[in-house]
């Protein structure tokens, strides 16, 4: 039983679990949390799950998790693990059956006075023209060629084919798109299932919400970034659909039987890896790219759709222009300094965000003076976060959180919340929703959250990002 | 005896299901899965689809089997409450699926995990499995 007296200080907010802790340790385990929040994180596993981390080969420095820490199934929500890519693994464990689940922000040119009495329209008009993709809405149907040609290429391709523009590209973690990606490695399987849900929201913690900038904290930042008190802006939340879900099946399948002949035994079977250097592992790193650059298509046409539906409803010449778009479940090739070398890691983040700092040349050139753009969506109804990369995050692979957490379970939620009371709260607060089914809005009420506030101070205390501002939702869109 | 029932998981679902035989056992855990994807049917008449699966044991096994049936009821836009089984080995099963076509999901179920996985015979002689889906 882990408890608090097997942690070390490191300071107030990051304690450490030593190697010797375990005998199967390879390096220590590190949380950053407040003393506070310390306490909660021993009632599910995800202590032992971060633990477990800890014993994957090849792995740098420290098993890390942010602090909206929860159980996952292998690596806890809220997991980093950085890997050298010589003798180090893959795990799709580490990356998550929603493959590149990120969040993007568009911003309008105009603060809430001015939309507000259009608010109702709009709400309704982007939840007709976004399926959830789990009811009839087949928005667009792709030709097994054009599917490939989106998992290879993302939004580029989307973009050459008249949807969106260069910003899109340029504005995207990644640019929208990872070399890696093959789509000869993504099953036909995946590829069916992904076929008809390009442009779909899914369901669940999914949304498109629109928002108001609420409070800026760095006015420096938040004019780079495009940002104004009062300024009305649109989220979208959601990821690689069935697509991503059954290649993360598909090749967690594939390495645990593979393991065997790589001698791997690791101490949880979801922890399922193979040496990045392996068939198996070269072929998920590619699939799992695909996987992204298809979740980045996802986002981008649910952002065409948006913008139809803000010309609709307020005019031809209005224009939603991306902010940023980051991914919270993914596994990236990148350049660190490790004992004073650069070398290339692979960094798996499974429900964290990176965030680059200032200088950084993965950075956009617009925003590469002040830092990468970090996106927190919090729960329905309470706020969102943008936050700014920091040097300081280096010692976290340039990591932050994800978001809220989950404290409750969907069913406790769905007891102790009635759907319609979730709803009538929300619209107390004036916030329009509009959802298909009371019981899914139950179970991402609030309260069955950490408190989003907490999290992101937590990681504003800890200097991994820096607040720049606050966003409140005024619509939350589930999705037909 | 009860088919199958929902446990408490922060993030994810995680069912508990129940049989008299193993067969039976594999028929409840997809009951459960079925009913958490809230489905709306489409229309009553029966249609019926093939399943094979080959597994390490028995319970990849029915992890593999459960993401099978995940997979065709999100393509085929199906869902089912019933299965024939022709072959049921600990490594291998196959069978003919028996369902319904659906209008849609009220739940996304993303994925089916070896979380936690578990297979046993209680001292009553029935058997239990546990299985966590991601959502």
């Amino acid at each position: 039983m882990i408890s608090k007296k097997d942690f070390k200080k490191i300071n107030d907010y990051l304690w450490e679990i030593p190697r010797s802790f375990r005998y199967d340790m390879r390096v220590p385990a590190r949380i950053y949390l407040s003393e506070r929040m310390l306490e909660s994180t021993f009632q599910d596993r995800s202590v032992g799950q971060l633990i477990n981390i800890a014993t994957l080969p090849g792995i740098i420095k420290y098993s890390l998790a942010m602090p909206d820490i929860h159980e996952g199934y292998g690596f806890p929500i809220g997991g980093v693990a950085a890997m050298n890519m010589t003798d180090g693994v893959i795990s799709p464990g580490g990356v998550g059956y929603d493959i590149n689940c990120g969040v993007r922000l568009l911003k309008s040119e105009h603060p809430e006075k001015e939309i507000g009495p259009h608010l109702d329209k709009l709400a309704t008009e982007i939840q007709n023209q976004v399926p959830s993709g789990l009811g009839k809405g087949r928005k667009i149907k792709l030709g097994a060629d054009e599917v490939n040609k989106i998992l290879e290429q993302g939004i580029p391709f989307l973009v050459k084919k008249g949807y969106g523009a260069n910003k899109d590209v340029e504005n995207c973690e990644s640019e929208g798109s990872l070399e890696q990606a093959d789509a000869s490695t993504v099953s036909d399987r995946a590829k069916n299932r992904g076929r008809g849900q390009v442009g779909t929201l899914g369901s669940g913690n999914h949304f498109v919400e629109i928002q108001k900038v609420e409070e800026i904290f760095d006015e420096k930042v938040a004019e780079t970034f495009g940002l104004f008190k009062d300024q009305i802006v649109v989220m979208i939340h959601t990821g690689s659909r069935g697509l991503g879900h059954q290649i993360a099946t598909d090749y967690i399948k594939t390495m645990m039987q593979a393991m065997v002949k790589y001698e791997i035994r690791l101490p949880d079977r979801e922890l399922a890896a193979c040496p990045i250097n392996s068939f198996e592992g070269k072929n998920y790193l590619a699939a799992m790219a695909a996987g992204a650059n298809y979740a980045w298509a996802n986002r981008h046409m649910i952002a065409h759709y948006v913008r139809e539906s803000w010309k609709k409803i307020l005019g031809e010449k209005e224009e939603l222009e991306l902010l940023y778009d980051v991914a919270h479940n993914i596994a990236k090739v990148e350049e660190h300094e490790v004992n004073g070398e650069k070398i290339k890691l692979i960094v798996h983040r499974k429900g964290a965000t990176r965030a680059f700092p200032p200088g950084h040349p993965e950075v956009p050139e617009r925003y590469r003076k002040v830092g990468q753009p970090v996106l927190i969506p919090g729960t329905m109804g309470t706020a969102s976060y943008v936050l700014v990369g920091t040097e300081k995050s280096r010692e976290a692979w340039y990591t932050v959180c994800h978001g809220a957490g989950r404290t409750m379970s969907r069913r406790a939620a769905t007891r102790k919340f009635p759907g319609n009371e979730v709803v009538r709260n929300l619209e107390a607060k004036g916030i329009i929703v509009k959802c298909h089914s009371f019981r899914g809005i139950a179970e991402e009420a609030p309260l069955a959250y950490k408190d989003v506030h907490n999290v992101v101070e937590i990681v504003d205390k800890a200097g991994l990002a820096k607040k720049v501002a606050k966003l409140i939702p005024l619509a939350v869109i589930k999705g037909e | 005896m009860k088919k199958f029932e929902i446990l408490e998981h922060t993030a994810d679902l995680k069912i508990r299901a129940f049989g008299k035989t193993k067969k039976e056992l594999f028929l409840n855990m997809l009951l459960g899965m079925t009913e958490s994807q809230k489905p709306e049917i489409k229309e009553s008449q029966k249609i019926k689809r093939e399943i094979k699966i080959k597994s390490l044991d028995i319970e990849t096994l029915l992890v593999d089997f459960l993401s099978e049936v995940l997979y065709l009821t999100q393509v085929n836009r199906e869902i089912y409450n019933d299965i024939k089984f022709t072959k049921f080995t600990e490594t291998e099963l196959e069978g003919e699926l028996i369902g319904q076509k659906i209008e849609r999901f009220g739940e996304d179920i993303k994925g089916v995990t070896y979380h936690g996985l578990n297979i046993y015979q209680r001292k009553d002689r029935i058997w239990e499995a546990t299985v966590l889906f991601d959502v």
